[in-house]
């Protein structure tokens, strides 16, 4: 799967949940800022527990976080 | 210290200052006729040199300080598609040092057995290069947007 297939609203999502950092978030779910970076660029897809620990960090279902263009898949 | 800035590190400070002049003390000690320094020296270039891609998982496991993350899942995968790409240019340039060495010297010839251990330094210093470079290749796709 290419990662410009999955789109995601993590950066809303911080700024919705009090403006929260790059850094509080990766410290939240494990991970180093660059890959937050990385993730919110869409130049990286986080393994499924990591998507999960985003999701639950916001509250939210793992669908309302990441999704995927099946358009931009199929085209390929 | 980023694993960006450690994969700089090792392209450029690693290779020229830890692998070469290992090599060099190695054939100094040859030549000096210290055989037993000779087979421990070049034991400790090839395990340093060939297992180093080792030292993250080492490090990871027995860092102090857990709560500082600093070799996440990304960081692992980077790792672990550099080292792939490391072993694939060492498996090439073997083949190729064996080709091109038959092509040279001929079916007839032959040569010193002190070509051996010199294609495998070069082997060691190309897979610490090539790892270094895919580390960083990697590394520069996944941050073109670095700001908060």
């Amino acid at each position: 799967m290419a990662q410009n297939e999955l789109k995601n609203q993590i950066r809303r999502l911080r700024f919705e949940n009090g403006e929260m950092t790059q850094q509080q978030l990766a410290d939240k779910v494990k991970v180093t800022r660059q890959t937050i970076i990385a993730i919110e660029a869409g130049k990286y897809a986080p393994s499924l527990p990591l998507a999960f620990r985003i999701a639950r960090t916001f509250n939210v279902c793992v669908a309302d976080v990441f999704q995927y263009d099946n358009d931009t898949a199929q085209s390929q | 210290m980023t694993k960006k800035e450690e994969a700089w590190i090792g392209l450029f400070v690693g290779v020229p200052i830890l692998v070469v002049p290992s090599v060099v003390a190695v054939f100094i000690a040859y030549d000096k006729g210290l055989s037993f320094a000779l087979l421990l020296m070049f034991t400790g270039t090839v395990v340093w040199g060939g297992l180093l891609w080792l030292l993250p998982y080492i490090q990871r496991r027995f860092r102090k300080d857990k709560k500082v993350i600093t070799f996440d899942e990304r960081d692992q995968l980077i790792h672990k598609r550099a080292v792939m790409a490391s072993y694939v240019a060492l498996w090439l340039y073997f083949v190729a040092a064996c080709v091109i060495t038959w092509c040279l010297v001929g079916p007839n010839g032959s040569i010193s057995v002190n070509v051996m251990p010199l294609t495998l330094v070069g082997g060691l210093v190309l897979f610490n290069c090539v790892q270094g470079l895919a580390s960083l290749i990697q590394y520069g796709r996944g941050t073109k947007n670095g700001a908060k």
